[in-house]
């Protein structure tokens, strides 16, 4: 056991001693408290709470790592996670917090007035929570790996347990606070080594000024090494391709059930746009350093690896070897390691910069910190939104409506514990990287909930056979592309399984209004309650007169 | 409860949308519309970056903060220009899912 070893270990258990600390302190009593924490909490912590919910392992983990093999392609995921955030702010927060439901599906099974369209979305919840849940597991999988010097599969199977008790444990009112905590490990951690790679590099401590020149120079050593060009567009997918994935994760972000249900805790509307921001700004700060991030490790990378004689690697490289993420090769025999013979997962980038640019056993143990708490406080609001839409949706509202309090919290905590075990076996073998396998779960959200919200939110004749025949027709098209270009090598326009979300999109909300024109309207009071919608907590439409309270 | 005439409330409807509707043309233009010629920005340098690429990795997440941020202080200021109070709405929304 090294030094390493403990001083990350000690790091981690420190940062995880807060979180449950918290989560004690604030454990949950009643089920309100359990699903939305009681409401009125502050825009900007609930800021903070939406960042920390938000930045998974994929982004914290995952997309520097993505960044830096894609080079600018990689940049489709910097725009689609942040710019969905104007589509959520815009158009569906503020009046979902109006309507005032506990759960997304709640919402879908009111204003659709339909108990079947309330089980699709419940069963869309679980599938895109489940989706979203194996890449956090397996994130966790790289962290635990290398931490341990094992293999990342049991990493996984580590995090499996952690999640499963520690989700189980709190509710969202322990993991409101809880994940206020973990954003600011989390960030911390992040940008820390940015900063100090930035200070390395190029003498100027603030890396999102001085990456430029970093980015300006690649032009130069990519020719001398003969590799593809890091800024040009384009030349690992289609333009297509580039847009279709912005697409799907924009529209994927206002769709996300996990993500929405935290804008119910915030007291009105108002509340709701500045949490939206609040939000955003936090996010960014992280979304903007990622790219540095990227470019940094592969200045260092090509600088101080590639060329080196194999036999005389630096010691981190074996480390990360064990884990399966990093494979080198002298495929031409020559005792030195070119870029090519390199095969390095964009999942190990951010976890193995500290080590490359040699930021000292603190540093590489914070990081490990705050990845921990990425993987962990996404996974903890996606189990809570998998738990509520099957413990209240399905089982409450649909088989139980006569559940006692505790029998509804007993089954919310069992479904938990199962779907974080079930999500820790798919995650054994990851069906792809963090980054692709959370594009999926957006994929499937663009195509689900996306079109039923906005057009559930905007356009009162929408109905509940309109509703469901729009979830299904985006559910089947969605997980239909993803596979078929997954596993069966089909594509449209070069756009692969992660920009799935467009065709989606497009036929639920073609299904959705071609189906809600040839039914009936929806009844007179939901009209009214939607039309209700485009007005503050003060004015309401009644009888078709607007009126002030 | 007071009535109040339906053009004053179609008004402060259309105001916001309005608002929306101009910060979802910017939103699209540094965004996708960047990407869509990302080509002919590849001579263009910004800050040390070819232009594209400093939209993509800064530019457009910039602009996507601080439109929200600009679209939270404007809703404040039409809200106000309304006469909603903030207080009246945390009170009128206060317990409201619960009471199902």
């Amino acid at each position: 056991m090294d030094t390493q070893f403990l001083v990350s270990l000690s790091i981690i258990i420190a940062s995880f001693a807060l979180y449950i600390g918290i989560a004690i302190y604030n454990k949950a009593k009643e089920t309100s408290d359990f699903y939305v924490a009681g409401r009125g909490i502050s825009p900007f912590s609930n800021g903070m709470a939406i960042a920390a919910d938000w930045m998974s392992a994929a982004s914290f983990i995952g997309m520097a790592g993505t960044i830096m093999l894609l080079g600018y392609d990689g940049l489709a995921y910097i725009m689609g996670w942040t710019g969905g955030y104007l589509l959520l702010t815009f158009l569906l927060a503020p009046q979902l917090r109006k309507y005032g439901r506990y759960t997304v599906p709640e919402f879908i099974g009111d204003r659709y007035e339909s108990h079947t369209a309330r089980m699709i979305a419940a069963l869309c919840t679980i599938i895109i929570s489940f989706v979203y849940s194996i890449g956090q597991l397996s994130g966790s999988g790289v962290v635990i790996g290398r931490l341990l010097e094992v293999d990342a599969k049991v990493g996984t199977m580590i995090g499996v347990v952690l999640i499963a008790f520690y989700a189980a444990f709190g509710g969202m009112k322990g993991i409101t606070w809880t994940q206020v905590a973990q954003y600011i490990i989390l960030i911390i951690a992040y940008l820390i080594p940015v900063v100090f790679m930035s200070l390395q590099l190029t003498g100027n401590p603030i890396p999102w000024l001085s990456y430029g020149k970093i980015v300006g120079q690649f032009q130069e050593l990519d020719q001398q090494l003969g590799i593809s060009q890091y800024t040009d567009p384009f030349l690992k997918g289609s333009k297509w391709q580039f847009l279709a994935l912005m697409f799907t994760l924009m529209a994927g972000t206002a769709g996300l059930p996990h993500v929405i249900v935290r804008f119910y805790t915030v007291s009105t509307m108002k509340a709701a746009r500045w949490s939206g921001a609040w939000a955003l700004l936090f996010i960014g700060l992280l979304y903007l350093s990622a790219p540095a991030y990227a470019a940094f490790s592969r200045f260092i990378l090509i600088k101080n690896v590639v060329g080196q004689k194999i036999t005389e690697l630096p010691a981190w490289t074996e480390k990360w070897i064990n884990t399966g993420k990093l494979q080198i090769a002298d495929a031409n025999g020559d005792g030195i390691l070119q870029w090519q013979e390199m095969v390095i997962s964009n999942d190990i980038v951010v976890m193995a910069t500290p080590e490359i640019a040699n930021l000292g056993m603190f540093v590489i143990g914070l990081v490990a910190a705050g990845a921990m708490a990425a993987a962990l406080s996404t996974a903890g609001g996606l189990m809570i939104a998998i738990s509520s839409s099957f413990a209240h949706d399905i089982y409450y509202r649909i088989l139980r409506p006569n559940a006692s309090e505790q029998n509804r919290l007993l089954v919310a905590r069992i479904s938990i514990v199962a779907a974080t075990v079930l999500a820790g076996l798919v995650a054994l073998n990851p069906p792809g990287v963090i980054t692709q396998i959370v594009a999926w779960a957006f994929a499937i959200a663009a195509s689900t909930f996306f079109p039923a919200l906005v057009l559930g939110v905007w356009w009162k004749r929408s109905n509940a056979a309109g509703a469901i025949a729009g979830m299904l027709v985006g559910l089947v098209v969605s997980l239909g592309y993803i596979l078929a270009a997954k596993y069966g090598g089909f594509s449209v326009a070069g756009i692969v399984d992660t920009g799935a979300g467009i065709f989606g999109a497009i036929a639920a909300i073609a299904a959705n209004v071609v189906v809600s024109l040839m039914t009936k309207e929806p009844s007179q009071s939901v009209q009214e309650e939607v039309y209700d919608l485009r007005y503050p907590e003060q004015m309401t439409y009644k009888d078709g007169q607007v009126w002030m309270r | 409860m007071k009535q109040i005439d339906k053009k004053v409330a179609d008004a402060y409807f259309r105001e916001r949308v309005r608002l929306i509707v101009i910060f979802f043309i910017i939103w699209f233009i540094v965004s996708f519309g960047v990407v869509m010629f990302a080509e002919s920005f590849k001579n263009m340098t910004f800050n040390g970056f070819p232009f594209h690429y400093f939209m993509g990795a800064q530019g457009a997440v910039v602009t996507f903060i601080v439109l929200l941020f600009i679209n939270a202080k404007v809703s404040d200021n039409i809200d106000k220009k309304y006469g909603i109070s903030e207080e009246k709405n945390e009170q009128l929304s206060a317990g409201k899912a619960l009471d199902h």
